[in-house]
């Protein structure tokens, strides 16, 4: 009794001490500079949380630590940069719903190439090598050598301009601070995948079996249910996220380039580890503490940013190893 | 259904199984059945391979040789959930809760089809262990080591199953929630055949009409329950039983 | 003299069963090859192409240490090369003047420099699950090129160090003909280097070979009986990762005297040099140390000759144009040559070989 008193309270004391620590970069920095750089920490963690959770989900289910996550973000980007390229008309258009349509139609289709593309992974390479961490890793590494090499095929070897939609890059001026449209717009993609994969976690039964999976896979099994289908399923989903994460990505940092995966493969390495493998909700905080983090430091002390988030993966492993939300096994 | 199967036919054949896990040769040639209408016991010492033996059943280390036939059709080859989709349930030695589900949807991930027939099935299963039906919205990893048992059984008969392998069902258990357990599945035999997995010779024996005993990963001896209890020379050679009060 | 225990009898046997198979000859063979190659081929191109292949041949052993005999993958290799190469860059080149002395020291501190921080790494990944080892050094191997490039007044930023060579090792040093060939400061540098990592490889083997390789390989096979059996498989583990990078480091250092210039893309890069070592370790065959000599001579050449290969190709086969574009994008080839090795040959080019040969016996 007393014991789960102090473990709730602890996780206020962990809420309370993680609004401090955000709080903390006001002193180094002007308020409306902060609330900018607080948006557009949020607006990162979410694109963050978008690789993320896919890693996240393909390693707590099949238990396959997925190394080509970067190379199907890069796809993703292209694969809208190109329907961009087509849509170009709508992209520079003075209009929202055009902007829009142009934006949905990228995400769609970058989604389902890239679930396309991630299938054939599943089915081809991965699934020789279920069980062994180390196969997975050098398999899935291989995989990105050759994706990314396909790109270069593809679309060329230069990094390409990325033109976002013309009403998004405008700003909101709300009281002094200036507010990008596409930021917000990052924000609310970011929430609206959380919820939907909530949604079909939590309240369909394909997500319990599949929550069951990630608990005990060999009892799904033999409980009836196909889990190889559910694999290449799952690891399909996953594809579609880094799909989306990539394309909007590339429209936040404006440009797609080949190897663009390797980068933010490693900020999602530090997501889940600082949230925990296999957790949806770990993603999501540890994404979020990730963008936050950047942004902050990358203002106070530039050169410093990228190590700033390996040092809180370091605390994390330190403290809890098993990262903010761990999934029992 | 049940009733539809004819009696004197083994629903479950093993035959001369061979299954190894990584390197080490676990199962040297097993050969065991299951009649209908009964209660198979797998009895033996640690790791004599009982447990290994239901799992190479369900399909979970799927043997390198020998047959295994389930109402006269061979499954060895197939995946788990084939032959689990067949009518085979499982209840492994951790039981194999998911434990950050609630019981409700430990119920519903083990429910293949949610028709009538199977929530008439789930209601049979709740009468029988009305605990769960307490704690249905709650996490199951919060239930109790007798409770999580009751799950564990409860998901494997909620589907139409013809044969249910349990593994040690008593491991850890008071004495009291063992005794439920014993007439959890006395109930149970009569809709399926049960093939169990126990040390606890007092559960064996309550529930068993047949028994096998596993030693080094192979059949040493077989027969009919009743024998066993009264042949001393045997318990105590393999089972390690001297004649106790009860 | 006592009686041989059978411990002892059996490594006495192995001993002369060593020397008198054709395994052993090929081995003196090789090395009397490089040996001559700067008689042999004295121009600049082969004699340049001999000492990457011995220096990556060190490199990709080292990187076996870790994954083909402790079970670990490290994407940080390239980052302790790279630590190697900078270390004896800062002492030679930036911060000290050429002499023998700070080009040794330039060695020790690498080797401090790659022994801590690879104990530090092994302390915060294995404690959880060997693939964290994984993902904490691409994150540390990323980083480590970003502060390479943005401290650019500690470490030269991307236009990285020059080096310069003391004494007899000097590129104006020149020592006279001998046998016709002009014995150069680089020629002295060729031979110093090769029995560097001469050096360097044998103490690797006698490691594999040593009593705590043999405890490595059992917990690389199967980690819960070595635990059972009383095995701190961790400290193992640290031990065999540690050994691994500072050998790294100091292959790096070498790297680095021979090229004359570090820079973080040639020294630090995941997607140049640490792609470079994982494809000549899994090509080659991991678990066998000399896979990493098949590898790096296979990787070495295609990419001296790929030019060549491709002039070829536009000459012979002028209409071939699937010919060209794949040859044009040769790490999509090594890509697809890589996925196919570990899904076929696990065991790379040295370990099917010697698989094919015993099942001839």
């Amino acid at each position: 009794m007393e014991e789960t008193i102090l473990k709730r309270w602890s996780r206020e004391l962990t809420i309370a001490g993680a609004i401090v620590l955000f709080l903390l970069p006001l002193i180094g920095i002007p308020g409306k500079t902060y609330m900018t750089l607080t948006i557009a920490g949020l607006a990162m963690g979410m694109l963050l949380f978008l690789v993320a959770s896919g890693v996240s989900i393909i390693f707590g289910l099949m238990d396959v630590l997925n190394f080509a996550h970067g190379a199907l973000f890069a796809w993703g980007a292209y694969v809208g940069f190109t329907v961009f390229g087509y849509l170009m008309k709508w992209v520079e258009a003075d209009s929202v719903l055009q902007n829009f349509a142009a934006f949905s139609l990228a995400i769609v289709a970058a989604m389902v190439v890239v679930s396309l593309v991630g299938i054939v992974l599943e089915k081809v390479i991965v699934r020789r090598v279920y069980g062994s961490h180390l196969f997975q890793i050098l398999i899935t590494f291989g995989a990105t050598i050759v994706l990314v090499e396909l790109i270069r095929v593809f679309w060329g070897p230069n990094d390409e301009v990325m033109t976002v939609p013309l009403t998004f890059s405008k700003s909101w001026d709300i009281m002094d601070i200036i507010i990008n449209r596409y930021r917000v717009i990052c924000i609310a993609v970011g929430l609206v995948v959380y919820g939907v994969i909530q949604l079909i976690l939590k309240k369909t039964k394909l997500g319990t079996i599949v929550r069951a999976g990630v608990e005990d896979r060999d009892m799904v099994q033999a409980m009836g249910h196909n889990i190889f289908l559910l694999f290449t399923g799952v690891f399909a989903a996953g594809a579609a996220l880094a799909a989306l994460g990539g394309l909007t990505m590339s429209l936040f940092s404006l440009q797609v380039y080949p190897d663009m995966g390797g980068t933010y493969l490693l900020f999602a390495f530090i997501v889940v580890i600082i949230g925990g493998l296999g957790s949806v909700t770990g993603s999501l905080v540890g994404a979020l503490i990730v963008g936050l983090t950047y942004n902050y430091v990358a203002y106070l002390v530039p050169w410093a940013a990228a190590g700033a988030n390996i040092m809180i993966m370091i605390i994390i492993l330190l403290i809890r190893p098993t990262g903010l939300f761990p999934v029992g096994k | 259904m049940e009733e539809e199967r004819s009696v004197n036919d083994a629903i479950l054949k093993v035959e001369k199984a061979h299954t190894f896990i990584g390197q080490h040769h676990i199962l040297q040639g097993i050969s065991f059945e299951s009649k209908a209408d009964a209660v198979t016991v797998l009895i033996g010492r640690n790791g004599a391979g009982k447990s290994t033996a239901l799992r190479t059943v369900i399909g979970l280390l799927p043997p390198s040789e020998g047959k295994i036939f389930f109402k006269g059709e061979e499954i060895q080859k197939k995946k788990p959930y084939e032959i689990a989709r067949m009518g085979i349930g499982f209840v492994p030695e951790n039981m194999g809760i998911f434990a950050g589900l609630t019981v409700e949807e430990n119920m519903r991930v083990a429910m293949l089809v949610e028709d009538e027939a199977t929530t008439q099935r789930l209601e049979r299963a709740l009468d029988m262990f009305a605990d769960l039906r307490k704690f249905w919205k709650g996490k199951a990893g919060n239930l109790s080591g007798g409770q999580k048992q009751m799950l564990a059984i409860a998901r494997a008969i909620v589907n139409d199953t013809s044969l249910l392998l349990i593994d040690e069902p008593s491991k850890g258990l008071a004495p009291i929630i063992v005794d439920a357990v014993i007439e959890a599945i006395n109930q149970i035999k009569d809709h399926s055949v049960v093939v169990l997995v126990e040390q606890n010779f007092y559960m064996a024996s309550s529930v068993g009409d047949y028994f096998y005993i596993m030693d080094d990963g192979m059949v040493v001896h077989g027969g009919i329950m009743e024998e066993l209890v009264h042949d001393e020379g045997l318990k105590s050679k393999y089972l390690g039983i001297s004649k106790t009060g009860d | 003299m006592a009686e041989a225990t059978p411990v002892q009898i059996f490594h006495m046997e192995e001993k002369r069963r060593q020397y008198r198979s054709g395994g052993f000859f090929l081995k003196v063979g090789l090395l009397a090859l490089f040996v001559l190659v700067p008689f042999l081929f004295p121009s600049f191109k082969t004699v340049d192409l001999a000492m990457q292949i011995i220096i990556f041949a060190t490199l990709v052993a080292s990187f076996d240490i870790l994954l083909g005999y402790t079970g670990i993958l490290s994407f940080g290799h390239g980052m302790f090369f790279g630590i190697g190469a900078y270390c004896v860059a800062f002492l030679v080149g930036k911060y000290g003047t050429p002499s023998y002395a700070n080009l040794a020291l330039g060695f020790v501190i690498a080797a401090l420099v790659a022994s801590v921080l690879a104990l530090v790494i092994s302390f915060l990944s294995l404690r959880v699950k060997a693939i964290f080892f994984a993902m904490i050094t691409l994150a540390l191997a990323e980083l480590a090129i970003v502060l390479a490039t943005k401290l650019s007044g500690f470490t030269g930023g991307e236009d990285g160090i020059s080096l310069n060579m003391p004494g007899v090792l000097a590129v104006s040093f020149n020592a006279g003909n001998f046998l016709g060939l002009e014995i150069t400061g680089r020629i002295l540098t060729y031979y110093f280097i090769l029995l560097a990592c001469l050096g360097l490889f044998l103490a690797m083997l006698r490691f594999t070979h040593s009593p705590l390789g043999r405890v490595l390989q059992a917990i690389r096979d199967n980690v819960e009986r070595a635990e059972a059996l009383g095995y701190k498989t961790f400290v193992f583990q640290a031990i065999s990762i540690t050994f691994g990078c500072v050998v790294a480091a100091l292959v790096g250092g070498l790297y680095g005297m021979w090229v004359g210039y570090v820079n973080p893309e040639s020294c630090l890069g995941v997607l140049s040099i640490m792609l470079a070592i994982l494809l000549m370790c899994i090509i080659g065959g991991m678990g066998t140390l000399y896979g990493g000599i098949v590898g790096a001579a296979f990787f070495m050449i295609t990419e001296t000759f790929l030019p060549d290969l491709q002039h070829l190709a536009k000459d012979f086969f002028p209409s071939a144009v699937l010919l060209h574009n794949v040859l044009e994008r040769w790490h999509l080839v090594l890509g697809v040559l890589f996925i196919l090795v570990v899904i076929f040959f696990p065991k790379g080019i040295i370990g099917s070989v010697r698989e094919f040969i015993d099942r001839r016996k």
